[in-house]
């Protein structure tokens, strides 16, 4: 019982990082429709300035907060050099562009960072774990799912009250109506991009603090595309619940199917959950169906 | 003249030429409607002017359009729209998982300085269409066909628009409907003063509404007129209205296509 109950409260805190990736994912997606595949190596680039200023001898929150505003500044740049002249052509072209864009943030951060791994030091979170009960959880896990959650709110209304919001929303809807009412597509996507830097760079930071950070956090953005997929492609709820999803999955897979398929079940099952799933449900759960009128 | 198109030429893809030598002139604050076939290059004469072309590989690549004075044909589609022409695409395009009320407020997003306020604009588009208010917090995709039609010129409307581009509005609406959007769009024309380039394959319709027409075939202006000459030219009247040259209704029974050859196609 304190095994499951201790797998409960790990998987629900993980997947709070896993959502905040997935919440860059999705405002990608839900603005432009395109599946950005770079995400983990935006996740990685956030961490690391964040993580480079912190050994600066910055306060942690200052050297986030500097990693958000570079991060807004590198969705820009990334918006007009390399997305801003395929406005208009196949959504296929801008993915594999991103990809590309994946190789490319990959090879940047292992010029500028090196492969080894890294810590933050001192570290930020203490050691010292909150006890409930029974259940113990890091502080890091706890604060991880709190930034989360704060996040979620923030991007909800942001969606759904204003006018930017909504302009992002209706460019993801039908891009071509949005344009002949001006809504300009390259504030869109730089808005999007940049949130999405934003998002990926503050789970990054997270995820360096509990396992030190190298080249493979950034197998996270590809981890964490269950999870997208799972609460549909286009919601932020949905997102939020796919990665805490996700999260659980990974853990009780460890405790309990390790056992019978030892090594690696664990990275594994989210995937096979995954083909699963969308065999019933192929819009994930929230994700936005086709409208069609007959 | 609000919107002045001088001897346009429009390729897409850079070679596929469409528009062969287009000029069309809007009065300020007047109706002016473009008649045509399909495929006649009407809907890429709008886009020309709103500049959504760019976003179809299209490009003008002669002649100029002039929106009060300044030379717009090269801009950016969301440059235009800020100067006040909107462009109300064909298809009934709202979008399809917002509100209706979200829609419209999409259309007041680049707010203005000095501009009325979001509140102010939605009260005037809930004016002109009741029926959006009753359906405003629906979500767009699944009220009726008009309903639609109805959130598209609003929204348009949201935008403070000198010039609207109105592409087909009638498209698959029931005849009543139709009447009752048209209405609304004359007296938008008159009460906000509003210049309207209206596209339409009803002929009939769009004669009644526009008091200037132009006729557009394979990517040429072949005719322009006024609404009154048009209806008694023999050529709109045996092509587009359906009419014989006396005025009797056609009857299916002695129809023989190309007796009479459209003089003005080479």
């Amino acid at each position: 019982m304190e095994l499951f109950l201790m797998a409960l409260t790990t998987g629900i805190m993980v997947g709070g990082i896993y959502a905040l990736v997935a919440i860059g994912w999705v405002i990608i997606y839900k603005c432009s429709g395109v599946l950005n595949l770079a995400m983990g190596e935006m996740t990685l680039i956030g961490a690391y300035i964040s993580l480079t200023f912190y050994s600066m001898g910055l306060p942690f929150l200052l050297a986030l907060l500097i990693s958000l505003i570079i991060g807004l500044l590198l969705g820009i740049l990334t918006e007009r050099v390399f997305l801003d002249k395929l406005i208009g052509e196949p959504v296929l072209a801008v993915i594999m562009v991103t990809v590309g864009l994946s190789f490319f943030f990959k090879g940047m951060v292992e010029l500028i960072w090196g492969t080894d791994t890294r810590v933050f030091t001192p570290p930020v979170f203490s050691m010292e774990p909150f006890h409930i009960g029974q259940i113990i959880i890091g502080q890091v896990y706890l604060w991880s799912f709190v930034a989360a959650i704060i996040l979620l709110i923030i991007f909800v209304c942001f969606f759904k009250y204003t006018r930017w919001g909504l302009a992002m929303q209706a460019t993801a809807d039908d891009e071509m109506a949005a344009l002949s009412i001006g809504v300009s597509a390259r504030f869109v996507y730089a808005a999007a991009w940049s949130i999405a830097f934003m998002a990926a760079g503050v789970g990054g930071t997270l995820l360096g603090n509990i396992n030190g950070l190298n080249i493979s956090v950034g197998y996270l953005g590809l981890l964490v595309l269950p999870a997208v997929v799972l609460g549909g492609l286009n919601s932020i709820p949905g997102a939020i619940v796919g990665g805490i999803a996700i999260g659980l999955l990974q853990n009780f897979s460890g405790v309990y199917l390790d056992s019978y398929f030892p090594g690696g079940v664990k990275e594994i099952a989210p995937f096979a959950f995954m083909a699963i799933f969308l065999l019933f449900k192929p819009h994930g759960f929230w994700g936005w169906e086709r409208i069609e009128r007959v | 003249m609000i919107l002045k198109i001088n001897n346009i030429e429009v390729k897409y893809h850079e070679v596929i030429l469409v528009i062969k030598g287009v000029s069309i002139e809007v009065p300020d604050g007047g109706i002016v409607a473009l008649l045509g076939a399909n495929g006649a290059g009407k809907s890429t004469t709008l886009k020309a002017i709103s500049g959504l072309l760019n976003h179809e590989d299209g490009e003008v690549t002669d002649g100029s359009i002039e929106f009060m004075g300044e030379r717009i044909d090269k801009m950016r589609a969301e440059k235009i729209a800020k100067m006040g022409i909107v462009q109300v695409i064909e298809g009934r395009r709202v979008f399809e998982h917002l509100t209706v009320e979200q829609n419209l407020k999409v259309g007041a997003h680049m707010k203005k300085k000095g501009g009325r306020s979001i509140k102010e604009g939605l009260e005037m588009v809930y004016n002109y269409f009741p029926r959006l208010k009753e359906k405003r917090n629906e979500i767009a995709g699944f009220i009726s066909g008009g309903e639609q039609q109805m959130t598209v010129v609003g929204r348009a409307l949201m935008t403070s628009p000198k010039l609207i581009l109105l592409d087909e509005p009638s498209m698959g609406l029931a005849p009543l409907l139709i009447h009752e959007i048209f209405n609304i769009i004359t007296r938008l024309q008159k009460d906000e003063n509003i210049s309207i380039l209206l596209v339409e394959q009803n002929v009939k319709l769009a004669l009644n509404v526009a008091p200037y027409a132009y006729v557009m075939e394979n990517g040429r202006i072949v005719m322009n007129d006024t609404a009154e000459k048009l209806r008694q030219n023999p050529d709109i009247k045996d092509f587009y209205l359906g009419l014989k040259d006396h005025g009797g209704r056609k009857s299916f029974r002695d129809v023989k296509h190309y007796k009479r050859r459209k003089r003005w196609l080479t």
